[in-house]
């Protein structure tokens, strides 16, 4: 039992202070009246403090997708107004009112910054709840102050470390995956139009493509958008890229070179005649980075300097 | 230098905003919090305010559910703390519990699509884009009634699912 919100932490939403909550968030709100009812019991803040919080998370858990059909079917002649994320009291005065954590809901969307390497560069991004974020070069993700357990990956490669905590799971968006972290360390991939997910500790659950899976320690998933297929990648090479260690499965060149990109700093492309070809195995960051070309051999493939970059290309 | 406008609402409101704070569950805290406010106030860098009075209002409320957050947040690290050093039986990290968790977007989605889409595009309009009620009403050709009740439908929906994973 605490001195706040007493009983009122578990069970059941009071109704009566969800409505509240629903209500003070609008312009219109009525303050005086509200007043008056927190007035009438003194735990009642309490209820209300809970369904605000609660109300929030449960409006967090709903995917930003936009409601079908409604904008054709809205009876207004009148364009639709711009789906802002700026509430009617916009969240810039709100954080400079009140700092900048746990606004309400019409300002937590408007949190979002986004965090991007350049190629060949690695940084590492800590969030405030402990958990971490290393970036591959290339490679940028968005995060939400609001919420600092979420996180889309936009492109790129990352490595996330991720401070567990059941209650509250981190969520990840990848492509067309929605991550949700079990306690964990893992990798995700994107590029080429597939994304991959590897752990390393711990374990996620990926979702994607009407389906959903526990991955494991040691355990991929890989989507194209369409399909998800599972791998098995040796947990010691997973986010080995940060040691300068790519590894690759069933990969294509084309993904290959994006990803070398990425890593090295230095443009590489794939010609279309190799660019589909399968590529397996482990590559080695750092020879590569004193001489491209040796990429040639590895690869099985020809190199040549193509402007300030490289080009794979089928041996002549 | 005179008060600005939203300063001299908050000087004509001082008294009401400390009520508030204390109905809200601030207790003696309730003075230092409507001084925070104030201070807040002079490092404003935006432009004018539609309707001052709530904004300040609603500002303070922010700081309680800030408080509540905090205190919530402390008291889960607490006892995730004792947890670990005294696992009890059945408690300890219970695979149903983290299985639930990753189910809430999903069952999330199908709370809202089974309310109607009038109901659901009303809520996401209202609670996700921050859209006033009124407009909404506008937007959808329907009463400001029907957007409260359709928020209430909604929100409890998604609180009794809340329940059901837990």
């Amino acid at each position: 039992m605490t001195a706040f919100g007493g009983e009122g932490d578990t069970g059941p939403v009071d109704g009566e202070a969800l409505d509240w909550a629903l209500r003070m968030t609008d312009p219109e709100a009525d303050w005086e009246a509200f007043t008056a009812w927190l007035e009438g019991d003194p735990a009642r803040a309490g209820r209300y403090d809970r369904a605000v919080v609660e109300l929030e998370r449960m409006t967090r858990a709903i995917p930003v997708a936009a409601p079908p059909a409604s904008e054709d079917r809205r009876p207004l002649a009148a364009p639709p107004p711009p789906r802002s994320r700026r509430g009617w009291m916009s969240a810039a005065i709100a954080a400079a009112l009140v700092g900048s954590v746990g606004l309400g809901v019409w300002s937590q969307r408007d949190q979002s910054y986004t965090v991007a390497t350049r190629p060949g560069e690695q940084r590492t991004v800590e969030l405030a709840d402990g958990s971490s974020i290393t970036l591959a070069g290339g490679s940028r993700v968005r995060l939400d102050g609001a919420d600092p357990r979420s996180a889309a990956v936009e492109a790129g490669d990352m490595l996330f470390t991720v401070r567990h905590d059941a209650a509250m799971p981190f969520r990840v968006r990848a492509g067309d995956l929605t991550l949700v972290d079990l306690g964990t360390v893992f990798d995700v991939r994107t590029g080429g139009g597939r994304t991959r997910v590897a752990v390393s500790e711990g374990a996620v659950m990926v979702g994607g493509g009407g389906r959903s899976l526990r991955l494991d320690p040691g355990q991929a998933v890989v989507s194209d958008g369409r399909a998800l297929r599972r791998e098995r990648q040796d947990v010691a090479e997973i986010g080995g890229w940060r040691e300068g260690l790519l590894t690759f499965s069933d990969a294509t060149l084309d993904e290959v070179a994006a990803a070398l990109s990425r890593h090295l700093g230095v443009a590489v492309a794939a010609a279309p005649a190799v660019g589909t070809r399968p590529f397996n195995g482990s590559i080695e960051l750092a020879p590569l980075r004193r001489d491209p070309r040796l990429l040639g051999e590895l690869l099985g493939v020809e190199i040549r300097r193509d402007g300030g970059g490289w080009t794979l290309d089928a041996p002549r | 230098m005179p008060p600005t406008g939203l300063e001299a609402v908050f000087l004509d409101h001082r008294d009401k905003l400390l009520r508030f704070l204390r109905a809200r569950g601030a207790g003696e805290a309730a003075e230092d919090l409507v001084q925070d406010l104030w201070i807040k106030l002079g490092t404003r860098a935006d432009g004018p305010i539609a309707n001052p009075v709530a904004y300040l209002y609603r500002a303070a409320d922010l700081l309680m559910i800030d408080r509540y957050r905090s205190r919530r947040q402390a008291e889960r690290r607490d006892q995730l703390w004792e947890e670990d050093r005294h696992p009890l039986d059945g408690r300890a990290p219970s695979p149903e519990r983290e299985v639930s968790a990753r189910q809430e977007t999903a069952r999330a989605a199908a709370v809202l699509a089974a309310m109607g889409e009038r109901k659901s595009a009303i809520f996401r309009r209202v609670r996700l884009d921050g859209v006033p009620q009124r407009r909404v009403a506008e937007e959808f050709g329907v009463s400001l009634s029907t957007v409260e009740s359709d928020l209430r439908d909604v929100a409890r929906a998604l609180l009794k699912l809340k329940d059901e994973i837990r």
